[in-house]
């Protein structure tokens, strides 16, 4: 056998596509098409975290060990964000999209992709600062359980709260924002009526299906982490998902439009904000069949197999 | 020493520039200086305040001859172009085709980073990437510069001795042993060579 010589990171190439085989065979997480780049540089954290000179160190861990497997997929898949981040897009929701969301009769949103729950209490001081709460079905999803249940909790540290309050004023809004908080010590936790307002539930866009019919749904920053193939099927999935006429809200730099085949679905109707509007009906390319569950028959994501 | 022409070989495909405090008026004038055929494409991360951070690239496209754009997620990596991350994300080269952008945490306190830029365009480009540092009040960037010497890049800093803002270049230089050491004239004149090569 040619010996030849690798460099170094070629080989942790391979042993990122061992991991997240040993990933998805073992629990059913499928990670493989996210996109490299990212996936690399918080896999690289982990070996650092666990103090293991080589990732693929973590492969026998995480087959034995379910506690790594689960700070591998929390560190794989925890989304950040803050509360009213990138004001104007807030301003824009609150001047345009919710009066026409307004018209709707029942108003289903779906926040695909929400972490520790920053974005989907933002979007709940919206929807109550413009008087659509108690019209409004606000689900809540993510992959990722613990995060979740963190934002279920709606408890995060006051440190960011002066920047919250900046970005709040800065996206129009109308009230007091401390006023949704209760101070806890070095916690800040949402008010009790804001909390029931939202349902939580696992989801992965991965693998799940989708659940109900929107009239909006909110998935910023998230489509940044897929590739091509994954970024496909999430807005087929979306596209199927939203009323026609229904709102689809994407991160500030994302774009679906150019390459995509269920992107030809929407139109953009501003492209500073990136609100996408659904105009034409959905292609099942590749699609074998549609299901549509119940919410509160989600299958849980990755726990399947 | 790198940066050798390659007879008939294109030797340098990427060059990533990433600067905070100070800085943009060397990278103007370096961009500026560059020609209208210049072959390779330009990625540049820097530092600003909230509000200018989004007129970056017009005040680039101003004075380069060069077409300047704001990276969208996933955008090909031409040569020629130049692109400037988008305010508070991380722009990352995904592979020798693409960028990509995340909203993962801040590297020593901002976003984008000028360490996940070149660490990531370092692991896409190895040898064909030309990884240069400017001035700046942060030493984020010297693990990137590292990271890029490493992996065979061109490395050039701005001499800590030509920016009031030496925390960059002093950082970069206790990191990593760079190729150049240079001021404005002399990185204009490295790259514009380089150029030749590509």
């Amino acid at each position: 056998m040619a010996v030849i010589k690798w460099r170094n990171h070629h080989l942790e190439d391979i042993e990122i596509a061992l991991l997240l085989e040993a990933m998805k065979a073992r629990y059913g997480y499928d990670f493989s098409n996210y996109a490299h780049a990212s996936l690399k540089r918080r896999l690289k954290q982990l070996r650092d975290y666990f103090d293991v000179p080589h990732l693929s160190h973590l492969i026998p861990s995480l087959l034995y060990d379910e506690r790594v497997a689960q700070v591998i997929i929390n560190n794989i898949s925890v989304l950040a964000s803050d509360f009213f981040r990138d004001p104007p897009v807030w301003r824009y929701l609150r001047d345009e999209i919710l009066p026409r969301l307004a018209t709707f009769p029942r108003i289903n949103i779906w926040q695909a992709g929400c972490g520790r729950g920053q974005e989907t209490y933002s979007l709940l001081i919206l929807l109550h600062e413009c008087g659509l709460l108690d019209k409004t079905r606000l689900v809540a999803t993510d992959i990722n359980v613990s995060a979740m249940d963190e934002a279920r909790a709606g408890r995060w540290s006051a440190r960011d709260l002066d920047r919250w309050r900046t970005s709040y004023l800065a996206a129009g809004g109308q009230g007091h924002f401390d006023d949704y908080f209760q101070r806890e010590g070095d916690t800040v936790m949402m008010v009790e009526h804001l909390r029931q307002k939202v349902e939580f539930n696992q989801h992965n866009l991965v693998t799940d299906e989708v659940f109900m019919e929107a009239q909006f749904i909110v998935c910023r920053n998230v489509l940044i982490y897929f590739d091509d193939t994954l970024q496909e099927r999430v807005l087929e999935l979306f596209g199927r998902s939203l009323q026609r006429g229904g709102y689809l809200l994407l991160g500030r730099a994302e774009n679906v439009l150019q390459s995509s085949l269920a992107g030809r679905c929407f139109q953009k109707i501003d492209a500073g904000c990136n609100v996408l509007r659904r105009t034409a009906e959905v292609a099942h390319a590749g699609v074998a069949h549609v299901e549509v569950a119940h919410a509160g028959g989600l299958h849980v994501g990755g726990q399947h197999v | 020493m790198p940066g050798g022409c390659m007879s008939g070989g294109s030797m340098y495909k990427l060059l990533a520039i990433g600067f905070s405090a100070g800085g943009m008026p060397l990278a103007s004038g370096i961009l500026a200086a560059l020609p209208g055929d210049y072959p390779l494409a330009i990625a540049i991360v820097t530092h600003l305040p909230a509000g200018q951070d989004s007129v970056l690239a017009e005040m680039l496209d101003r004075v380069s001859s060069l077409p300047v754009a704001m990276v969208i997620d996933k955008t090909p990596i031409q040569p020629g172009h130049v692109y400037v991350a988008p305010p508070d994300y991380h722009l990352l080269v995904e592979n020798r085709d693409r960028f990509a952008l995340s909203i993962d945490a801040p590297v020593l306190s901002v976003r984008p980073s000028i360490d996940v830029l070149l660490e990531t365009a370092a692991e896409a480009f190895e040898d064909s990437l030309i990884a240069l540092t400017l001035s700046g009040a942060n030493s984020d960037g010297a693990c990137g510069m590292a990271r890029a010497h490493e992996l065979g890049a061109m490395t050039i800093a701005l001499s800590p001795l030509k920016t009031d803002f030496r925390t960059l270049p002093d950082a970069v230089l206790a990191a990593v042993d760079v190729d150049y050491i240079a001021d404005q004239d002399e990185i204009i004149a490295l790259l514009c060579a380089a150029g030749e090569c590509a």
